[in-house]
């Protein structure tokens, strides 16, 4: 990973140095263990505060679609020959290079906007999973060596295998190497226990209707509605979402049981076809609500209806957003029966 | 000041007995998360904890709370309240910090100018039994650095303080004395109780690592509404609201109308300066229209406007907002940053 990390600095120096990209989103070290923070380099010089690790674990599409848009934003009032364009390089492994796949699908800004370093993935350490191997006491320093996560506590040293702190979505991920790219560094990552990636939601959707609903329900009443999870999403761009739009008012603002739930229904319908399960979501939740269940879901269905993955490849039309003589519409027209 | 000795092993018990008599809140394990929940029969509070996640401003500061209720009808629009007022309650376990956040509330919510009687009533109702921070929680606390202290009793009726094998009970306030009546008999606390205190007192204060420019930053603020700093700091952020949800001292509110056919209710809701819609007007413009201004606004509230209205910082320093902002934004870097300038 070492060896990945000084090529991307070099990688990311050269591309700012030869003017190629205005600016570059990867990662930096945080003021606390087991983190690291978005970063925005635009000096050659600053390259070399690029990390690349197992706590790289934010999806930085959303980054890039939010300079992009900002930048446009921008430029309206200016004269058509002064209008200037922004490109912003992004160090991105596979399922960050699927949500910009999602991004170019659907029109949010050209290739040529944007300049991907794809990065091999061997999955990002969850926070809460480390949390509570240690039961809950605070974690004062964290390294990872090897195969094993060592880690300082308040009650002590631990060492704890690394693959019992990968965030689930990492590690039946298929896409650990990046779907898109200009520019590759490091070697392929080896595959993932791919064969298992819908044991969870199997199990799940077992269950009788009134314990996946008590779940749910349960799961909701932990949120806090501080929207870390709609605006760390890639997916999540709309210009205004419509849990803040007033006229009409589709969803209530306080804490009201149902409005919690209509927002997150809602949000993770929006998910359909455009999760990429990059685990975004629930790794920035303060609340730890378990909103993987329910996309994981929403992705199985695109998967068995469609044989469609979000942003799996960037000639693969998004299946709700494109219309083919064979698709079922039964659904629609005889809805008892489908059901 | 009444002052008494606990045993350890009877604290839970004296806890619950007063759950009997009336409604308490109290730190309890819920998943992988500390909240402060309504403590019922057969439930054990927890006395050695860090600190819950949420702060415990919900208390009186509800997230959502109703001012009113109206209702159209063929005679006009008829108006209720809301119930009869809060219950009598105990908050058993806040920290320090989160009693002193309280002192700060009040400066907002219960001033000579202004009198919010939704938060009075509550607050008046409510018993605060704060837990002495004989160890700090965690690395990421900087109370000292905000005019804290992890044994201070601001803002708490009863204070416990941890001496090993019992606890020192202080009776800090007229409303924690008429609590003592209901805890029962309990041994009168001795000098060396109170020496064993003083010394862990210090040895607390002492074992705090993280310090902060607090107040050292004022005059620079006072200056520097525009200077290019301001463009360094929300450029990660994601305009979520955890860090002023969980937040002890944030206390800014929106107000809307909430219509269901001919039933209306007037709620009060938690709003953050993080998010866009937070300084939106009603004519479409917004004075805030960037993350960065937002972001100038969260430091300068605390740090400074807070400070000139009402002579003290708005932050207890809990560390929350540092351990648990999803993209690691750290207010203590942000502070010191600026006193290097």
């Amino acid at each position: 990973m070492e060896n990945v990390e000084k090529q991307l600095r070099e990688e990311a120096k050269r591309l700012l140095a030869d003017k190629k990209v205005d600016v570059i989103v990867g990662y930096e070290e945080g003021t606390l263990p087991l983190q690291t923070v978005p970063c925005f380099i635009t000096n050659p010089d600053d390259a070399g505060k690029l990390v690349w690790n197992s706590f790289c674990s934010q999806n930085l599409a959303k980054y890039v679609h939010d300079i992009i848009h900002q930048h446009r934003e921008s430029q309206v009032r200016v004269k058509p020959e002064d209008k200037t364009r922004k490109v912003v390089g992004v160090v991105a492994r596979g399922c960050t290079t699927r949500s910009l796949v999602i991004h170019l699908q659907e029109r949010q800004y050209d290739r040529d906007e944007v300049v991907i370093i794809g990065v091999p993935c061997t999955g990002f350490v969850a926070k809460r999973k480390v949390s509570t191997l240690v039961d809950g006491k605070e974690i004062l320093e964290a390294a990872v060596n090897g195969d094993k996560i060592s880690v300082r506590t308040t009650s002590g040293d631990k060492d704890v295998p690394l693959k019992d702190v990968i965030a689930d979505n990492c590690l039946n991920c298929h896409f650990n190497n990046p779907v898109i790219s200009d520019i590759m560094v490091g070697n392929e990552a080896p595959p993932r226990d791919v064969d298992r990636e819908y044991d969870s939601v199997n199990k799940f959707e077992n269950l009788p209707l009134e314990e996946r609903w008590s779940y749910f329900t349960k799961e909701m009443e932990k949120c806090i509605r501080c929207y870390a999870c709609r605006n760390t999403c890639p997916s999540c761009y709309c210009k205004i979402c419509f849990v803040e739009q007033s006229q009409p008012a589709w969803v209530g603002t306080g804490d009201d049981p149902t409005d919690v739930q209509v927002f997150q229904i809602m949000r993770m319908f929006h998910m359909a076809g455009r999760c990429v399960d990059c685990g975004s979501c629930v790794e920035v939740c303060p609340m730890g609500v378990d909103l993987r269940n329910f996309l994981k879901k929403l992705d199985k269905d695109g998967f068995e209806l469609f044989a469609h993955k979000a942003g799996e490849s960037i000639d693969k039309p998004a299946p709700l957003s494109t219309f083919e003589m064979g698709d079922k519409e039964k659904f629609i027209f005889e809805p008892e029966s489908s059901s | 000041m009444e002052k008494r000795l606990i045993k350890k092993d009877a604290l839970s018990g004296i806890i619950n007995k007063l759950s009997e008599q009336m409604l308490v809140y109290a730190p309890v394990k819920d998943e992988d998360n500390v909240l402060f929940k309504v403590l019922e029969k057969g439930m054990e509070p927890l006395a050695d904890y860090s600190n819950t996640r949420n702060a415990p401003k919900n208390f009186f500061f509800p997230k959502t709370e109703t001012m009113m209720r109206y209702m159209r009808t063929e005679r006009g629009i008829e108006l209720s309240g809301e119930g009869e007022g809060a219950p009598e309650m105990v908050l058993f376990g806040v920290r320090p910090c989160d009693a002193r956040s309280f002192i700060l509330l009040d400066k907002v919510f219960d001033q000579e100018k202004y009198k919010d009687p939704y938060y009075i009533d509550k607050r008046e109702k409510t018993t605060i039994i704060s837990l002495a921070c004989v160890h700090p929680p965690y690395s990421t606390c900087f109370c000292t650095s905000v005019g804290g202290h992890p044994m201070s009793s601001e803002g708490a009726d009863v204070v416990l303080t941890d001496l090993g094998d019992k606890y020192l009970a202080e009776f800090v306030t007229p409303k924690g004395e008429k609590l003592l009546e209901k805890m029962g008999d309990l041994s009168k606390a001795d000098d060396a109780a109170e020496a064993t205190k003083e010394e862990l007192s210090k040895k607390s204060e002492e074992a705090i690592t993280s310090h902060v420019a607090g107040r050292e930053i004022k005059p620079w603020l006072d200056e520097n509404f525009e200077h290019p700093f301001w463009d360094t700091i929300h450029q990660s952020c994601l305009a979520c609201g955890t860090c002023t949800y969980l937040c002890p001292t944030c206390h800014c509110f929106d107000i809307s109308d909430e219509v269901k056919g001919s039933d209306g209710k007037r709620i009060r809701t938690w709003d953050s300066c993080m998010y866009w819609l937070f300084t939106k007007e009603t004519s479409g413009h917004n004075p805030r229209t960037s993350q960065k201004q937002r972001w100038r606004q969260r430091l300068m509230h605390k740090f400074k406007y807070f400070v000139d209205n009402f002579d003290a910082i708005a932050c207890v320093g809990c560390g929350r907002c540092v351990m648990y902002c999803p993209v690691n934004i750290d207010i203590r870097k942000i502070v010191n940053d600026i006193s290097k300038l």
